[in-house]
């Protein structure tokens, strides 16, 4: 479980995450903030020193103990959709050799007929 | 004698090893569940799978064990791990050659019912206008052998289609003569509110090996008060058509489908107990479907996902305990999950599927030659949403329909694979696409997951039977014979 | 436990130079075309003339003694430990060594023949353990065996070693029982990697004989334990490919599973992967450990009470089991088993070896219970007893 980095922000009804961006892809934020529409909004900016920001958006309703567990959860977000960039692109290969082979008339290795 | 010692075996595994494509999703607090492209899983902690990832299992731990033998990682020890995941993967998408197994004739729009779930269906005596003619049942049975699959079941529906029971007979009759050539294995289903059922007519089913499909939504109270008709009795007529359905044709020729109202909520013990009173062995726990006249009467918003959950799980636990008490008894809907996480086989059900199973799965030829890509999509179009109309047997070829816009936007569009949250979820494999749904509930296709009331079931339900496969033996044991092998 | 052969045994006027096969007849009005290749029984004394005409004449002494040879009438005198032998069986002759071995019995449940003794394997508990000698002369003798094998046997289990390693040979004794066996199922025990080349298999399902089963042993989920269990690289990965070739041919498999210490943890895991992979194999036996061959050399690692494994083997079989998998249970006692695993429990071992033992004096279930090997008296369960309710 992740703390808030000390750049945080917090809003009225927003809040301002920070992410290293030589850390964090822009792709893997985003993958991650779009599970938690359906409990507030997003909105990105790149900030002068080359982070990016995620801008939270909460509705009045939403209590404080909530938005903290909001934040603390997208952030876990954010490491396992990192997580899951890295065995992306190590497995792509395998991955479409396994679909080829599933949708072919042909063996997968050694050209066996089947 | 000279053996060699067991780390004599172990050299090449010391070069490390790769991994193998998998995704994963959140199981609880605690846990996550990793799935590979077969759909088999393994649970495990956050630390174990970041271990994983990073390449720092050592191969004498039990997780590397875990995850070789599933297929997560591959070594330089053996590579048989990519044939088997090769051949896994392609037994559970075999049946995609073999598509469109089941066809559905929508023998009359008439019935003497008023269910205000239901989606379609005329109380009216006019024929001509809501009955399907002999001309589009022989254009609509063209169409039928076209589709390469070796299994055909042909189902009719409503309204009520006993109303037009001539039309039935002739449908059974052409697709039998037709099929003299093609060798393909047939199967009828009626699926009937048996209400106007005859003796005559369950002879003739018997002669002609036609299954039965009725809607038995609980005990009488409930089912009347779901399903009006003149005289208030469809329960009693339903259980009596049940009996002779047995007596006549067959003890395991009929099956009952409920539907789920804002009134079934609290009933679900009820309602189980009376499929167990009238002698079934299975019940299909189904949510309620947001098209037709359910919209419009507002009995769609009426609950929400979770308060359908606990009915859910309320139902799946008290069915769990009649099985340990000694009756055989399963939950369809856990059946299919449970065969899709636990074999490549593949059950017939249409509605969890990627690419989804409309056209390719299920197709529907409507009263009037209409052809539509699903049940629901004709609802949809009942209601003025003509969005899954793919043309009709009176004007297209069956190449024009199964190559329509219509037909495959919503497919390619709705492939889970490409899909935002279902291509990374570890629960795709035993998942479908929904574009009916989708499109009904959110206005397109894919839809928007985080909001989606059938990724929010699905995912609660596969959870939850990850947790129970896992508790004790006795469970599993349970659960496993609900698979259909 | 029966003997089935030996040697410097009693010969009188036997001519022949070479090792021969005959089938024994005790009717001594056998038509005379037929006598001059059988060998003609004789248990205990006989007050009556012996028929003419057959090509060998075995005495074999009981109770009362044993009949006296005849001068110049070829004879072999067996002592009172092949009282067992009878119409219909099958023996070998070897006269350079005097000596006689059993190769098939009628009333034998089932009748093994040991196609070689080569392998390309060499498992810690391998029962018949391997010799790199050039053992052709088997062949021969099967081939010349077979036609004279029961047309209603019911089966015959091939052996070795490793049988495929006959290559067509191996082949040529197959189709040898298609065309004079028609009727009798064959059962072939294989280590299945000569069935990862998809033409031999190929070649193999050609035979298109009506009722074959391989049984092949697969000891491990994971490749280096199975490597170790038969103490050779790359077993594993062909095995599995064997396994693949054969299914696609729609040829019929059994996997065969030995349980001792370095097999019993992984077990369940074992069966998951089965369940997994190779789901559409037609049988999988869960066999206990024979103390015989290397067995007996490798004892101090593969000796486990099956009592401390009996989680495990239920786990095992629960798991295929309810994947509706067919799954036996072979040579464990019921008292060391889970009582849910009691049904898929066989009576598997072969009877010339099958014993039970004191502790099972009383027991009420002993007539379902498979019993032991002979060679168990070595070493069995500390916690055999007769179960009495």
């Amino acid at each position: 479980m992740l703390e808030q980095s000390p750049s945080d922000k917090q809003g009225n009804n927003t809040c301002e995450l920070s992410f290293s961006n030589g850390v964090y892809s822009l792709g893997t934020i985003k993958k991650a903030a779009y599970r938690f529409t359906d409990r507030c909004c997003f909105d990105f900016r790149v900030t002068e020193d080359g982070a990016t920001l995620a801008v939270l958006s909460f509705s009045p309703d939403v209590t404080p103990d909530e938005k903290a567990a909001l934040q603390t959860e997208f952030r876990n977000e954010v490491l396992d959709q990192d997580l899951r960039e890295v065995i992306g692109a190590e497995t792509a290969g395998v991955r479409n050799a396994v679909l080829a082979y599933a949708f072919s008339q042909t063996g997968l290795q050694g050209g066996d007929a089947v | 004698m000279r053996f060699r010692p067991r780390e004599d075996f172990e050299h090449s595994l010391e070069s490390g090893y790769r991994l193998l494509p998998f995704n994963f999703t959140a199981l609880n607090k605690h846990e996550y569940v990793a799935t590979n492209q077969a759909g088999q899983y393994v649970i495990v902690d956050r630390a174990t799978l970041e271990d994983l990832v990073r390449h720092k299992l050592h191969y004498r731990s039990d997780a590397y064990s875990s995850f070789k033998s599933a297929h997560f990682l591959i070594d330089a020890d053996s590579d048989v791990a990519l044939d088997l995941l090769a051949l896994k993967v392609r037994t559970k998408n075999e049946r995609y050659a073999n598509f469109t197994g089941l066809h559905i004739f929508v023998a009359s729009l008439r019935c003497e019912h008023a269910c205000p779930y239901c989606q379609v269906s005329r109380q009216s005596d006019d024929r001509v206008a809501f009955d399907m003619s002999r001309e589009t049942a022989d254009r609509a049975l063209g169409m039928v052998f076209r589709s390469p699959s070796p299994a055909i079941k042909i189902e009719f529906q409503g309204g009520e289609p006993l109303l037009n029971f001539a039309l039935i007979q002739y449908v059974v009759e052409r697709a039998a003569a037709l099929n003299v050539s093609q060798n393909r294995a047939l199967q009828f289903v009626i699926a009937t509110n048996l209400a106007v059922i005859t003796d005559d007519m369950l002879d003739y089913c018997k002669a002609k090996d036609i299954y039965i499909s009725t809607s038995l939504d609980g005990p009488a109270d409930l089912h009347n008060r779901n399903r009006p008709r003149p005289g208030g009795d469809s329960y009693e007529r339903t259980i009596a058509g049940i009996n002779k359905v047995r007596n006549i044709l067959g003890r395991d020729k009929v099956s009952a489908l409920m539907t789920t109202t804002q009134g079934s909520l609290t009933r679900v013990k009820d309602i189980i107990d009376e499929y167990v009173r009238s002698g079934f062995d299975r019940i299909f726990l189904r949510a309620l479907s947001p098209y037709g006249f359910a919209i419009k009467t507002k009995s769609y918003q009426a609950y929400d996902v979770q308060r359908w959950l606990e009915f859910y799980f309320e139902g799946l636990e008290y069915i769990l305990q009649l099985n340990r008490d000694g009756l055989p008894f399963a939950e369809s809907y856990a059946g299919i999950l449970l065969s899709k996480m636990l074999t490549p086989l593949e059950s017939g059900f249409v509605d969890l599927r990627s690419p989804a199973g409309i056209g390719i799965g299920a197709i529907v030829y409507n009263y009037d030659g209409d052809v539509y890509a699903s049940d629901e999509g004709r609802m949809l179009a009942e209601m003025g949403d003509r969005t899954f109309r793919l043309g009709s047997v009176h004007a297209n070829t069956w190449e024009e329909l199964m190559t329509s816009d219509a037909l495959l936007d919503p497919l390619e569009t709705s492939f889970a694979d490409s899909a935002p949250m279902c291509s990374d979820c570890a629960f795709q494999p035993f998942c479908g696409s929904d574009p009916v749904f989708h499109h009904a509930t959110q206005g397109d296709f894919v839809g928007h997951k985080p909001t989606s009331a059938f990724c929010r079931r699905n995912m609660a339900i596969i959870r939850h039977l990850m947790e129970l496969l896992r508790s004790d033996d006795a469970t599993r044991r349970i659960l496993m014979n609900w698979i259909a092998f | 436990m029966l003997t089935l052969g030996g040697e410097s045994l009693r010969f009188e006027s036997i001519l022949d130079d070479c090792a021969f096969v005959t089938r024994l007849s005790d009717n001594k009005r056998l038509p005379m075309p037929l006598r001059s290749s059988a060998g003609f029984l004789v248990k205990g004394r006989s007050s009556r003339a012996l028929p003419e005409g057959f090509r060998v004449y075995i005495f074999v002494e009981d109770e009362s003694g044993a009949e006296e040879p005849t001068e110049g009438i070829p004879t072999v005198l067996l002592p009172k430990d092949y009282s067992y032998l009878g119409d219909g069986d099958i023996i070998r002759i070897a006269p350079h060594r005097r000596g006689v071995r059993v190769l098939y019995r009628r009333n034998a449940r089932t009748n093994g023949i040991l196609l070689t003794e080569r392998c390309n394997h060499y498992c810690l508990m391998c029962s018949q353990p391997p010799k790199d000698v050039n053992d052709s002369w088997i062949v021969n003798q099967v081939l010349e065996m077979i036609p004279l094998i029961d047309q209603d046997a019911p089966e015959l289990v091939l052996t070795g070693g490793e049988p495929t390693l006959l290559e067509d040979d191996f082949l040529r004794i197959l189709n040898a029982c298609k065309s004079w066996l028609p009727r009798t199922a064959i059962h072939i025990l294989s280590n299945g990697r000569r069935f990862a080349d998809a033409a031999f298999t190929q070649r193999y399902a050609d035979v298109q004989h009506p009722d074959l089963m391989v049984g092949i042993p697969l000891y491990s989920d994971l490749s280096t334990n199975h490597d170790y269990v038969v103490q050779a690289n790359d077993a594993f990965d062909e095995t599995i490919r064997g396994i693949l070739n054969l299914k696609r041919l729609g040829q019929r498999v059994e996997i065969r599973v030995v349980i001792h210490k370095q097999t019993y943890q992984r077990l369940p895991q074992l069966a998951e992967f089965i369940a997994r992979n190779l789901l559409f194999v037609d049988h999988v036996a869960l066999m206990g450990l024979e103390i015989t061959g290397f067995t007996r050399f490798n004892l101090s690692d593969l000796w486990i009470d099956p009592v401390e494994y009996k989680d495990e083997l239920w786990q095992a079989v629960s798991h295929l089991s309810s994947h509706k998998m067919n799954v036996s249970v072979y040579n464990h006692q019921l008292c060391v088993l889970d009582p849910r695993a009691w049904e898929f429990a066989k009576k598997s071992i072969s009877d010339w070896k099958n014993e039970y033992f004191a502790e099972c004096d009383g027991c009420v279930v002993r007539d379902h219970c498979g019993g032991f090997f002979s060679s168990a008296h070595l070493r069995y369960s500390d916690h055999i007893r007769a179960i009495v309710a």
